[in-house]
């Protein structure tokens, strides 16, 4: 039984970049390793501290391949925009373990820097390791296949982006995130497909009605179909949601498909 | 007369260092990291002395007030200030990142501007002067920062803007 459990919390500590259980390493009677484990997991100063920054250090020092330090260490120099000091110290954590790092890694440089080749490079190497799910971003609003898909959208290659958007909405496990069918509303209005885009758009608005954004695409597919009443209610709609703070929002970044008050304002006048 | 002068100063000193002992200095190590990661200390050289920060001990991140990026008109502003401000500066070779960093005082005035280049490796690299002196001009001149508030006093703020370009043009800017 001991080794079953043993056994369920290596594979859980390789595959993840949550904390690590540190009694493993006591289990397989690595000291340093435990202690280094504890110091990184028990940071007590503000993140970005120097004392955080040189206890995570010292735990490096006392385990070199401890993945944890390293992903931690890294993360206030990608919060505060030192990319440069972020990816080498990410790229370690990823070098020691890709399996539990690589979602994180392709995640961050899609939503903080926009790196979308670099991202869909990190999310394939990811899927070519494993034969399960790979996961979903550290925010917890998108399952890395639908991010994938965003990046080839932010390339151009809108077509692809459906593709694989659909194909993860239609496996048979895979339960809607909030913003899934409101980036696929865009993406048929973008490509001509009006119908496809108002069937995504109400669908997104069915599974979660806290968002002004799909009311304000509906509201340009409307207009393009030059349906006045409809285009002049959905962006009064979405304005109104948007006044009361129903909107897409990222406490670091801004995502993509979220509209502006003064976009909403243009079409009202 | 010299000799008690001189004993005088001994003694002082050992108070002094015993004084500094008891209050717990220990060494730190301050050559490898800053107080915090992505402290900005005033430079004599190259910043400006008329730009006050409320509390030199506190200055916070942009995202610690909860709001996202702050700033009038929302960040449809800033792009809309760079896109009409930027003179074309294409040039091929010229692509990767360029972060400007600064604080927003309790005033919501900005200062204290560094620059970093990055290519698309993620390693260090200086753009073309033309462009990167435009980008930070643009940066000094946005005027519509909101001033961050914690426990309802106003506070300092770190924030940073990320300029992706491709061949000398502005393709998007993060946060």
């Amino acid at each position: 039984m001991k080794w079953i459990i043993l056994a369920l919390g290596i594979i859980f500590h390789l595959q993840t970049n949550a904390q690590p259980n540190c009694n493993l390493y006591k289990m397989e009677n690595n000291q340093l390793c435990y202690e280094a484990c504890i110091l990184a997991t028990h940071v007590r100063s503000a993140q970005g501290s120097r004392a955080s920054q040189m206890q995570f250090d010292k735990a490096i020092e006392l385990c070199p391949g401890l993945d944890y330090a390293y992903f931690e260490k890294a993360v206030p120099y990608l919060k505060r925009g030192d990319f440069i000091a972020w990816k080498k110290l990410i790229d370690k954590a990823v070098e020691l373990n890709p399996n539990g790092h690589l979602g994180y890694r392709g995640w961050c440089r899609y939503q903080f820097l926009r790196d979308y080749r670099g991202a869909i490079k990190d999310f394939e190497k990811l899927d070519s390791l494993r034969d399960y799910d790979i996961g979903y971003s550290i925010n917890g609003d998108y399952q890395l296949n639908i991010a994938k898909g965003l990046c080839y959208k932010a390339l151009g290659e809108k077509s692809k982006a459906i593709k694989i958007i659909e194909e993860q909405l239609a496996k048979k496990d895979y339960a809607p995130m909030s913003y899934d069918y409101l980036h696929l509303g865009v993406l048929k209005m973008e490509m001509g497909d009006l119908e496809g885009g108002i069937k995504s758009l109400n669908k997104s608005i069915e599974l979660h009605d806290y968002l002004a954004e799909p009311y304000y695409y509906l509201g340009l597919i409307y207009k393009e179909k030059k349906l006045e009443k409809e285009y002049k209610s959905n962006m009064e709609k979405a304005k109104a949601y948007y006044l009361k703070g129903y909107k897409r929002f990222d406490p670091y970044t801004q995502p993509m498909d979220k509209i502006f008050l003064a976009e909403i304002e243009r079409e009202l006048k | 007369m010299q000799e008690v002068k001189l004993m005088k100063q001994v003694i002082l000193f050992c108070i002094a260092m015993a004084g500094l002992s008891a209050c717990g200095q220990q060494p730190v190590n301050n050559a490898v990291y800053p107080d915090h990661v992505g402290d900005i200390y005033y430079d004599s050289m190259t910043d400006d002395p008329s730009f006050k920060i409320c509390d030199e001990n506190k200055v916070l991140q942009y995202y610690n007030f909860g709001n996202g990026l702050m700033y009038a008109g929302e960040k449809i502003k800033i792009e809309e200030h760079f896109k009409e401000g930027l003179k074309s500066t294409k040039r091929e070779k010229e692509t990767g990142f360029v972060t400007i960093r600064f604080i927003v005082n309790c005033e919501g005035k900005s200062g204290r501007f560094r620059i970093q280049g990055m290519d698309i490796e993620y390693k260090d690299k200086v753009f073309d002067r033309s462009l990167s002196d435009q980008l930070l001009n643009l940066t000094k001149h946005l005027d519509g920062w909101g001033i961050g508030q914690m426990n309802d006093k106003p506070s300092d703020y770190y924030q940073y803007l990320t300029f992706k370009i491709e061949d000398g043009n502005l393709i998007e800017i993060m946060p």
